[in-house]
């Protein structure tokens, strides 16, 4: 976006901390980060070291301590229809059908609660329901699961229909906080390339939060790697990188290096990184 | 074949389920009907143990007769007449209709519960005094009641309202604070409002656990109408037991008990099918 001249990044993330508790304990620190438009951009790093809170900043479910967050170069203080959300779990309604649940944000952002007493909302809802059914279809599922509830559907199913959820009310910003992390690496690399198809044919701008190395490195246009340099500091920027240029194989090795150095969690597997067709393993 | 086969991993057969099930009842009446002619050889009058013919006998007369206190007016001819014009009835209706409009008094309870749940100030404004309320044993507050409403229908419903909301309220407060916040997030990021959230987000998806908690607190509806109807009406299936027992009338007081006990479990019954019928996504834990 231009603003008096001036490109504006889509998000800007300025000089961000977040402390929690008393006496404060810091989880992030001086988070600088600007995020262009149409950006596929991996937020990586160990458990705890603060990249979900980020998300959840972005979000405006969570307010920084210090720093500011702007949006189209708009501070937002809380969550709304202009970024779209799918986190790891409880990401549908379990009240409503597979159907229910894409079209809710349509029909309760054009028609609010007592919308459904109008006429007007019945004819708009064949029209939602239409996108629905392309959205069904885009993301693999068929229009026979349509009437299915979520605890009927498998985890990637579940998923695949949170995306299109959050798609249908056409955000500009999608952020998933590890959507893909209770899945089987089968299901999980399916759900990859449907991401990134998505994103590159809409034209949106994700922000997706993951620990898996290997994920980033796939499916993200740009990886930025969050990391605490010890344990009284809060997490900041470590790394940032597009996986696509340069020696990926070199990347992943710089990653594991910093991964390895900050050993957070013991119980994060760092054994084996796959880059393509290359395997780089026992690290 | 071991002992372990009656513990954890057993597995009864169907008819060996609905043997046991119906085991304590046939033993219930058979020790009643022994307990009762013994009492009978002893003494003909016996009015503690009525028997099965003379308890027949006090509801044939409950269900198809009018009260004592009604004026004898025209005898009905057909039985649905008779039946409609009958005491049980009478008292059946009489204590229904409390009943019902206890239960829909509970409805504002679920909404002030969710509100405290999900708006920060309404919940600061009313959980203390909820929960203080929550401990007053709601019949102590009876004379209060009385005094208050007078002794008409007015302070038998608030005593049910009182004695039974703050619970409902509690829980679905609590219901409402275990809505997982991503739902609530995910609601605001698809464009809904915070009444969109609240109504169209949470209370449907607690209200089948707030249904299954109102039917779980039918007993303690019951109760507290009866403890109304037992000090101060001139009505009702408790008004009958106690007026019966002055006269030791065993031989309806037991049928009634039975009816009460029937009423309460074809309510309790009926509400879960609406429950599964108005929430099929539903899976009680």
């Amino acid at each position: 976006m231009v603003q008096g001249g001036v490109t504006v990044s889509l998000i800007r993330i300025q000089q961000l901390s977040v402390s929690y508790g008393t006496p404060p304990r810091p989880v992030l620190s001086d988070i600088d980060l600007n995020i262009e438009d149409g950006e596929f951009v991996c937020l990586l790093g160990q458990t705890g070291c603060g990249k979900s809170t980020l998300l959840r900043l972005v979000l405006g479910s969570e307010h920084p301590t210090q720093g500011h967050i702007l949006i189209d170069g708009v501070e937002h203080h809380q969550p709304d229809r202009t970024r779209g959300y799918v986190p790891q779990k409880y990401s549908l309604f379990p009240d409503k059908t597979v159907l229910g649940n894409i079209t809710f944000g349509p029909e309760v952002s054009g028609f609010g609660l007592l919308g459904h007493l109008l006429p007007r909302f019945y004819r708009r809802r064949r029209e939602f329901r239409e996108k629905a059914y392309d959205y069904l279809r885009r993301i693999g599922l068929h229009e026979s699961d349509a009437g299915k509830y979520p605890d009927q559907l498998s985890g990637g199913m579940q998923q695949r229909v949170a995306i299109a959820q959050a798609l249908m009310t056409e955000p500009r910003i999608l952020l998933m906080d590890e959507a893909f992390s209770a899945l089987d690496p089968g299901t999980r690399k399916e759900m990859q390339r449907l991401i990134r198809g998505l994103s590159q044919d809409l034209g949106i701008t994700v922000l997706f939060v993951t620990h898996s190395i290997q994920e980033a490195i796939q499916i993200g246009s740009r990886v930025v790697v969050l990391a605490r340099e010890s344990a009284s500091n809060g997490s900041s920027i470590v790394l940032d990188c597009d996986p696509r240029s340069g020696d990926s194989g070199l990347l992943a090795r710089q990653l594991l290096d910093i991964m390895e150095t900050s050993k957070e969690t013991p119980s994060l597997n760092l054994a084996a990184v796959e880059v393509g067709d290359t395997q780089f393993a026992g690290f | 074949m071991s002992a372990g086969f009656l513990l954890i991993h057993a597995k009864p057969s169907r008819s060996a389920v609905l043997v046991l099930s119906w085991f304590l009842f046939a033993a219930g009446i058979l020790a009643y009907l022994y307990a009762a002619s013994a009492r009978h050889r002893d003494n003909p009058e016996d009015r503690v143990t009525p028997t099965i013919a003379q308890m027949a006998k006090g509801m044939y007369d409950a269900a198809l007769k009018p009260a004592e206190e009604d004026e004898a007016g025209e005898e009905a001819t057909t039985l649905p007449k008779r039946f409609l014009g009958s005491m049980l009835w009478k008292d059946t209706k009489a204590s229904a209709w409390r009943f019902g409009v206890s239960m829909a008094l509970l409805f504002p309870a679920v909404i002030l519960g969710l509100h405290m749940g999900l708006f920060p100030y309404v919940g600061a404004f009313f959980l203390r005094f909820v929960l203080f309320f929550d401990k007053i044993v709601a019949l102590s507050l009876l004379p209060i009641l009385f005094i208050a409403f007078g002794i008409d229908e007015l302070s038998k419903i608030m005593l049910i309202v009182v004695g039974v909301a703050p619970t409902i309220l509690l829980d679905t407060f609590n219901l409402t604070r275990g809505v997982p916040p991503e739902q609530i997030v995910k609601a605001f990021t698809l464009g809904a409002s915070d009444f969109d959230v609240a109504y169209r987000v949470v209370l449907k998806q607690i209200f089948p656990r707030v249904f299954n908690s109102i039917r779980l607190n039918l007993k303690a509806v019951v109760l507290f109408l009866f403890a109304g109807e037992m000090i101060a009406s001139t009505d009702g299936l408790a008004y009958r037991i106690a007026l019966l027992r002055r006269h030791m009338g065993m031989d309806v007081i037991i049928p009634y008990v039975l009816w009460v006990a029937l009423l309460l479990f074809l309510v309790d019954l009926s509400m879960r099918r609406i429950n599964q019928w108005l929430h099929p996504w539903f899976r009680e834990a």
